[in-house]
């Protein structure tokens, strides 16, 4: 299928509209592979919530969005990565509730709860977040 | 001191300038009769503050800001041209235009310095700047105004039912426009001593964090200001998706769709649409 050979996606972002390309891309290639809406909302939400904690505490980076599907499943993977400041200390952040900018404290434990895999790594020359969305055949 | 040649030049031909500068400008854009009159009032202000600083003696920096009257009547004067639709480069133009002017009439004449010419352009590039960061500021103050009543626009609170607003949300909800809507609302809120506010979500693409902390801020605040919120349009996508973050709203009711929440805001104020009874009998 023509659709696998798509290139990847690879969107700069520098400011708050980056977000909404970043999040709309994403739903687009979700849709085009054949996903639900169910799991359209949760990756667009997902990319939401990443690409924006870019803009918020690393000023710019960029989001790569790729189909990875192979003959037996449907499989998007997203990248989102920056040169910022990094993450001191992994496990805070990723508790519910913890936030530095008086946010909900809800985007990276909830992203991580909205995808099927989520790996992250962050050191004080910036931070890189991997996620995947796959669904059998 | 002693009048230089340069100096005698512009003062002998200071009102053939001003005349061959004002029919120049007019032919520059096509100034309809109506404001001609105040056109002319601003160049003419604008000629004598540009032939003071010209007879001045040459210095090494020159900065234009200082000069009051000249950037005033200069910011007026793009100002006037932008609003009627002029580009950067006619604004510029008219500048230039007198540049032109006065160049031509300093070549014919004999012994002026080079110094003089080079103060000449010296004068004219500041005002070149002037115009330029004039047009820029004008346009940039126009968008802003722009965006803003875009934002007034996309956010109307409807008042539904005596008591009862509605805030039908549509786009991209970020921190400016969160607080746009929290003040409409209120003020909405205020006046019509709204008891029930429903907040209609269906025109909201993603619901993520940023949003609802947005929407819990607003919802706090009508709370405050005692009504009672109903939240509709949440698609269960999108309640699934807020459920993973974690993310509950506390008091409020949540109906699926705007016709339930509608219904539920009436029973709130004592309410009820009720078929027409005996009619059909
Ligand atoms: N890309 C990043 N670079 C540096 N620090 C980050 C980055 N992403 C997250 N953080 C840190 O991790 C914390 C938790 O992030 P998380 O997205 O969970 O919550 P939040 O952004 O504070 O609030 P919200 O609920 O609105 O997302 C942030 O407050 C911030 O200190
Ligand atoms: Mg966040």
């Amino acid at each position: 299928m023509r659709m696998s050979e798509l290139p990847p996606a690879q969107i700069p972002l520098h400011e708050t509209a980056d977000v909404v390309t970043a999040r709309r891309a994403a739903r687009e290639l979700c849709e085009q592979l054949g996903f639900g809406k169910a799991d359209q909302t949760r990756l667009a939400t997902a990319v939401s919530e990443l690409t924006r904690n870019v803009i918020q505490y690393a000023n710019h980076g960029e989001c790569v969005i790729e189909n990875r599907s192979t003959a037996t499943h449907r499989c998007i993977w997203v990248q989102v990565r920056d040169q910022g400041a990094g993450i001191a200390n992994l496990e805070q952040a990723l508790t519910d509730g913890y936030s530095t900018s008086g946010g909900l404290g809800a985007g990276l434990p909830g992203t991580r709860r909205l995808v099927d895999q989520f790996h992250i790594e962050s050191t004080p020359q910036g931070t890189c977040i991997t996620i995947v969305l796959t669904k059998p055949l | 001191m002693s009048t230089t040649a340069f100096q005698q030049v512009l003062h002998e031909q200071r009102s053939a300038l001003l005349t061959a500068w004002i029919n120049h400008v007019a032919a520059l854009g096509d100034q309809h009769g109506s404001h001609e009159h105040a056109l002319d009032a601003l160049l003419r202000s604008l000629f004598d503050d540009i032939l003071g600083i010209l007879e001045r003696q040459p210095t090494a920096t020159l900065t234009l800001e200082h000069e009051e009257s000249l950037t005033l009547a200069l910011r007026q004067l793009v100002g006037e041209q932008a609003r009627h639709g002029s580009s950067a480069s006619t604004c510029v133009n008219v500048v230039l235009t007198l540049k032109h002017l006065v160049s031509a009439q300093l070549v014919t004449a004999a012994e002026v310095t080079l110094a003089e010419m080079s103060w000449l352009e010296q004068v004219f590039e500041q005002l070149t700047l002037l115009t330029v960061t004039a047009f820029v500021a004008i346009r940039e103050r126009q968008i802003t105004q722009q965006s803003l009543s875009l934002l007034e626009l996309s956010t109307p609170v409807l008042r539904l039912w005596h008591r009862i607003l509605l805030l039908p949300l549509v786009g991209v909800i970020d921190t400016v426009r969160a607080r746009q809507i929290t003040e409409s609302l209120l003020e909405a809120i205020a006046r019509y001593e709204a008891r029930v506010t429903i907040l209609d979500l269906t025109g909201v693409p993603v619901l993520d964090t940023s949003v609802a902390q947005h929407l819990m801020k607003t919802i706090d605040a009508a709370r405050l200001l005692g009504t009672r919120v109903v939240m509709t349009g949440i698609s269960p996508e999108g309640a699934q998706t807020l459920t993973k973050l974690g993310i509950r709203f506390a008091d409020v009711i949540s109906r699926a769709t705007l016709r339930a929440g509608i219904a539920e805001a009436l029973l709130l104020v004592g309410q009820q649409i009720a078929p027409l009874e005996g009619k059909r009998g």
